[in-house]
């Protein structure tokens, strides 16, 4: 009788611990705990997860290491290469390429964050109404989301091209034709332009499920003491939302950062004119690929890119933290 | 305690194991290889790579396949065909896992890092006997500066003559019957035609590449393959020219970023008056822009040096393969004279085999334009030569076309620009 409450207690403490510990229960013979079923009760819950671990393993963490390592290597694509400390890193001091690949990530983390953040908010405002044929508005505001964005790419590139829509438009009513393909500032904010024009319908749906969770009393109570809509939008969707805002903030400067497609579809593969557009991640695909690749060096890149990024993110948060406290 | 980690610390183990085992076979991919003796009996079955063919000459490739193996029996080919985009990126994925196939198609600039890891058969110990069989100078197209040997067969040559649109040339004020055969000239039209339109008709869609710099009389290399010398003083000559035309809009806007594509299609548009094509392209005028094939110009490519630009492909055999004779011997039947002739008449490509010039196919005319090209194209393929050295590599091109870009804008002078581009091709040249 003993021993029946002594083994019906242990499920009961582990499962007010929470943790997988194993009791070590006496036997009735006296010959001390007993090991066999009870010590594999922790193994099942890894045995499931070790399909996932496998595949974050071999696709995320093998590489994360394998680039860490060969970040301090001089490895190229056909040569295994040596253990060459921080020269990589001092190589990239002195790489003007690298500068201008970190200017262009970072101004466009600055352009395009801050219209990702608040365009997407105002359009889910905006569709957020139930009234006949929303649907289809919706839909249409996402469509640029699935689409694929090589034809995204060209077709932007179409129209900007100097004898394409735009320039046709901009001919006819006087203003005269603009470089949205040549011009070094004017490509970046092009390709800016289609990042946030494709964004827009994701982060929109994101809104709108945030959205959906501000309680209309607020609203209500808002518009009885008398303010206006601009009143309501700061001082109750705003902050129902800012968390929703904090999210589309960490998200999308991540991926403003680690821009490549729609830089490298418009500005073409030397990055604009002299180079002068290429980004960060552009830079890791042009030296660190083909046959002479510089894969060491390319590494070396792909890590400050990580950093950076691991940055923006601990900034983002630390900032909502603040408006929290 | 001790009872509950040793379960987890043997799970852990088991998933670490379960990690690094399978990539632990990745490794260099030096599986010991095959040998370099290619005397031994053709049989096995080997891998055949090619680059971008399948989509229009599958029966020819099966074909080839077949007679192969008809004549060698006990053979077996894999035949894989690659697409054109990212080609290098694939080859060097394949190489660095160690399952690069057995032949290979290359051009000579993705033979040299190949050679240089070891990876690419030198011909002159394994296949030397078929060297007779030939064009010289294809024959030498796939040795490496640096290094003894050669390491890919000659296949197919190209070369092609310049387009010109009539129409842009006549509207222009200019005889479209005498296009520029000198580069003064073509320099002069374009800024003629530049100045006659307003700048709304570019000459040229493309900055001067490293073939440009050759075909002008710029000598590229030096003779050790050291180093590039790009930057004399005819280089710099030919950037200032560019320069000019650029500034005075002879030379399209979107130029600094161009496309071969890209310029094709501006030249489709008649947005610019000239393009390098081939005898492929007018098949394209003629369906695809009918206004400008009736405008269409066809003139030699210019050049200085009196030798046009011609672009090689070759057939290399992998050195890990295990089947070395057969790989030697399909590689070569897939260059021989024959294979190459029957291709050649698929596809206005150049045999590189010795003699096959002289068929009747590339020198009789028939009064068609795509024959006019293709006897005008086979004549000046004896003498051309490929500019592009075979040590420059991609990034050197972006280094190159960056500098050309800095020049072009007026951000450093031509003679700046050029000794940056090529004190950065060198640096490239050492890391390689």
């Amino acid at each position: 009788m003993k021993s029946t409450t002594a083994s019906q207690a242990a499920p009961t403490d582990l499962a007010t611990t929470g943790t997988a510990r194993v009791r070590k229960e006496p036997r009735p013979d006296g010959r001390g705990p007993r090991r066999g079923i009870r010590r594999q009760l922790p193994t099942s819950p890894w045995l499931f997860a070790a399909p996932g671990l496998a595949i974050v393993g071999i696709f995320i963490l093998y590489p994360f290491l394998s680039t860490l390592n060969n970040a301090f290597t001089d490895k190229r694509t056909l040569i295994e290469g040596d253990y060459v400390g921080f020269a990589n890193f001092q190589e990239l001091w002195h790489d003007e390429m690298f500068w201008i690949g970190l200017r262009n990530s970072t101004l466009y983390v600055l352009g395009v964050v801050p219209a990702l953040v608040i365009l997407p908010l105002l359009l889910a405002m905006l569709v957020q109404k139930h009234i006949p044929g929303i649907t289809f508005f919706r839909s249409a505001f996402y469509t640029p989301v699935v689409a694929s964005i090589v034809v995204v790419g060209l077709i932007w590139v179409w129209m900007l091209d100097e004898r394409g829509l735009v320039n046709a438009l901009l001919e006819a009513v006087g203003v005269g034709k603009a470089g949205f393909l040549s011009d070094q500032w004017l490509l970046l904010l092009s390709a800016m332009t289609v990042t946030v024009w494709k964004g827009l319908g994701y982060y929109m749906i994101i809104y709108l499920a945030a959205l959906a969770n501000v309680p209309r009393e607020l609203h209500e109570a808002a518009a009885v003491d008398g303010a206006g809509a601009v009143r309501r939008f700061f001082s109750v969707t705003v902050p129902a939302v800012r968390s929703t805002m904090v999210l589309v903030a960490a998200l999308s400067s991540v991926a403003a950062f680690k821009v490549f497609s729609e830089v490298y579809l418009m500005a073409g593969p030397t990055g604009g004119p002299a180079g002068e557009d290429t980004t960060l991640v552009m830079l890791v695909q042009r030296v660190g690929t083909g046959l002479t690749g510089r894969v060491g060096y390319a590494s070396a890149i792909s890590v400050v890119v990580f950093v950076v990024t691991v940055a923006l993110m601990l900034l983002v948060l630390r900032a909502d933290r603040k408006e929290d406290a | 305690m001790r009872i509950s980690r040793n379960p987890r610390r043997a799970v852990a183990a088991g998933a670490v194991l379960a990690v690094l085992l399978p990539l632990s076979a990745c490794g260099d991919g030096d599986d010991g290889g095959g040998s370099t003796d290619a005397s031994g009996k053709v049989e096995g079955e080997i891998t055949f790579q090619t680059w971008n063919l399948k989509a229009n000459f599958k029966s020819y490739f099966e074909g080839v396949v077949d007679g192969f193996e008809k004549k060698y029996p006990g053979t077996k080919v894999r035949w894989i065909d690659q697409p054109g985009e990212g080609y290098a990126d694939k080859i060097s994925a394949d190489a660095a896992a160690g399952t690069l196939p057995d032949v290979v198609n290359v051009s000579p600039d993705l033979v040299a890092p190949l050679a240089k890891a070891g990876l690419a058969l030198d011909l002159d110990k394994s296949a030397s006997k078929y060297e007779k069989e030939y064009l010289p100078g294809a024959w030498k197209s796939h040795q490496i500066p640096g290094m003894d040997g050669t390491y890919a067969f000659p296949w197919y040559l190209n070369t092609g003559p310049l387009f010109y649109n009539k129409r842009l040339f006549k509207d222009a004020g200019l005889d479209e019957n005498k296009p520029p055969t000198t580069y003064d000239e073509l320099f002069d039209d374009a800024l003629e035609l530049a100045d006659k339109s307003d700048g709304k008709v570019a000459t040229l869609a493309n900055v001067p590449t490293i073939e440009d710099f050759g075909r002008y009389g710029v000598p590229l290399m030096n003779k050790e393959g050291t180093g590039f010398t790009f930057n004399d003083a005819k280089g710099v000559e030919l950037l200032a020219k560019y320069k000019k035309l650029y500034d005075a809009k002879a030379l399209d806007g979107q130029a600094l970023t161009a496309t071969p594509e890209s310029t094709g299609k501006k030249f489709l548009t008649e947005a610019v008056a000239m393009n390098p094509g081939s005898a492929l392209d007018l098949e394209k005028f003629k369906k695809d822009a009918p206004r400008l094939y009736k405008n269409i110009g066809i003139t030699p490519q210019i050049s200085s040096t009196g030798k046009d630009n011609m672009y090689v492909m070759g057939v290399m055999v992998n050195t890990k393969t295990k089947q070395t004779p057969a790989a030697v011997a399909f590689a070569h039947y897939v260059t021989d004279a024959q294979r190459q002739m029957e291709f050649a008449k698929k596809v206005a490509i150049f045999p590189s085999t010795e003699g096959s010039l002289d068929d009747p196919y590339f020198t009789e005319q028939d009064g068609k334009d795509e024959t006019r090209v293709r006897v005008a194209a086979a004549k000046s393929i004896k003498t051309a030569v490929n500019y592009t050295p075979v040590l420059f590599s991609e990034q050197m091109k972006v280094e190159l076309r960056n500098s050309v870009a800095k020049a072009l804008q007026g951000k450093q002078s031509p003679k700046e620009a050029l000794d940056n581009a090529v004190k950065n091709c060198d640096r490239l040249l050492q890391q390689s």
